[in-house]
């Protein structure tokens, strides 16, 4: 995965002009910086200090095409936007219909089974058939083995997390991890924050839904847990309500063109967020989604500012 | 289980619209000229109501499950299911009413007992030929693609109207609706959902 970032950089690079500082783009820079000549900006895998950039790609419903072979072209075009502007993260889930397949041909469509860092689920209420469903997930992503797998909505997760440690020992994944979505079972995932040994944690977030400000996430960076952040646009109906309001002209110091930028910045700029996955079968949203993986950063005021903004707005 | 009940039904429809409407595009791209079976099957519905003939309920009858089960397998099964996790499910209660019609329609012949009120009859009557004539018709209305049309004995909707608008011209036991109206809600809920 460091190859594949540097592979992203040095594809930036070429665009960027020779005077740069490159540490122009870490967290917290609240100084104006040029999007386009600051470097990706990346997180931190805690338990590997892999860095990944900080903005991933979702699968649900978007990628969901059936064998419809116009769609499947839209997705692959989705993809190849989403690599060329240096992402790497995808998420899917066999919960998502036909979203797998339709990585898989996208993946096999854009030779990009080695830039790619596949995250997919478990999802079965009998443990027993997991393994045979990573199987199967894996042969329709077409890859050799999957970066992440995770337990989907916490379901069976107590025998699914003894299956993933196994294939993480045995090197079939390599790292493990639990989601859940829609500020569901926080409970439950606190607790298997607390007790298992995790790599990633998937759950939502948002400008407008935050209590996970208050325990999963300093919970994730106390016990050295990437996140994982889902529906970022809260299933793209915070897109809807904003789209309509006025940009603030200051979201031009964080190099926010459009909200989808602005929303993705304030979630990645929580220093315990390591990746957001939003969701879209458009390339337009997938270059503004990826446009937030540069540039510069809210700080804590700016963060402040940025709620009370939308808030006010909504 | 206890985690089945977090779920909600958004959950469950993880696909688009234009997902949605795009299988009836492709369907209708891969079974023509079957339409063309189906609009003959609509008027041998219509032709068998208006001649009352001994025949009439019987042959009704096994239009209806001769439609069900296409649908069942052909929409349902091999292509909606593809985008949506659940539709085997609803494949199988296609395949059960289409049961429930051949038992009742063809081999009982209860489809030979119209009912007496001349309300229940306009009601029945006006709803299949709103199904058979004016469905076609909703997508292209509605800002669709004329070529993402809906018709009886080929997709579900029209299937199950049509379904409970000869239903209510009969004698029908009530356990025969619940499955074209369950499927009426479910397909409701999901054009709301969506």
């Amino acid at each position: 995965m460091k190859d594949k970032i540097r592979q992203s950089r040095r594809r930036f690079l070429k665009f960027v002009s020779l005077n740069i500082s490159l540490g122009a783009g870490g967290f917290f820079v609240s100084r104006f910086v040029n999007a386009s000549t600051s470097p990706i900006i990346t997180a931190t895998i805690p338990s590997t200090n892999e860095k990944i950039p900080v903005i991933g790609l979702g699968s649900s419903r978007t990628f969901n095409v059936g064998n419809d072979p116009q769609a499947l072209d839209n997705v692959a075009e989705v993809m190849r936007h989403f690599f060329s502007a240096g992402g790497a993260l995808i998420d899917s889930s066999p919960m998502y219909g036909s979203s797998q397949p339709a990585i898989g041909y996208g993946l096999n469509k854009l030779d990009k089974k080695s830039d790619i860092f596949s995250a997919d689920k478990v999802w079965s209420w009998n443990a027993g058939l997991g393994p045979e469903q990573m199987e199967k997930s894996r042969k329709y992503w077409g890859v050799d083995a999957f970066d992440l797998m995770q337990v989907h909505n916490l379901v069976e997760w107590e025998e699914h997390m003894k299956t993933l440690q196994q294939m993480k020992r045995q090197g079939k994944i390599r790292y493990i991890g639990i989601t859940t979505s829609h500020g569901r079972q926080h409970d439950e995932l606190e607790e298997v924050m607390r007790t298992q040994p995790l790599d990633f944690v998937q759950f939502s977030y948002n400008i407008l839904d935050r209590d996970v400000e208050q325990n999963l996430l300093p919970l994730a960076r106390k016990r050295g847990i990437a996140t994982i952040i889902n529906r970022p646009f809260q299933r793209g109906d915070l897109i809807g309500e904003l789209e309509d309001k006025p940009l603030p002209g200051w979201a031009s110091k964080i190099n926010c063109e459009n909200w989808p930028q602005f929303l993705l910045k304030f979630i990645v700029s929580n220093p315990d967020v390591t990746c957001a996955i939003p969701a879209t079968s458009q390339v337009v949203h997938v270059k503004e989604n990826m446009a937030a993986c540069y540039g510069a950063l809210p700080d804590q005021a700016m963060r402040k500012r940025m709620i009370d903004y939308v808030e006010n707005i909504i | 289980m206890g985690e089945l009940a977090s779920y909600q039904l958004s959950d469950f429809i993880l696909f688009s619209q234009s997902a949605y409407f795009r299988l009836f595009e492709l369907y209708n791209q891969a079974i023509w000229p079957l339409h063309v079976v189906a609009i003959f099957l609509a008027i041998f519905i219509l032709y068998a109501l208006w001649k009352k003939a001994v025949w009439s309920g019987q042959l009704i009858a096994v239009i209806l499950v001769i439609s069900w089960l296409w649908v069942a397998v052909a929409f349902l099964y091999q292509r909606f299911y593809q985008i949506h996790i659940i539709a085997n499910w609803y494949a199988y209660g296609f395949i059960i009413q289409a049961g429930l019609i051949a038992w009742f329609g063809v081999i009982k012949n209860r489809f030979n007992s119209r009912v007496e009120s001349q309300q229940r009859v306009k009601v029945g009557l006006a709803l299949l030929l709103f199904v058979l004539i004016a469905y076609p018709f909703i997508a292209f209305i509605s800002g669709r693609k004329w070529i993402q049309f809906e018709m009886f004995a080929l997709t579900p909707d029209p299937t199950a109207l049509a379904t409970i608008a000869i239903f209510l011209l009969f004698k029908t036991p009530k356990y025969c609706y619940l499955i074209p109206a369950g499927w009426v809600l479910i397909s409701m809920v999901t054009l709301l959902v969506m």
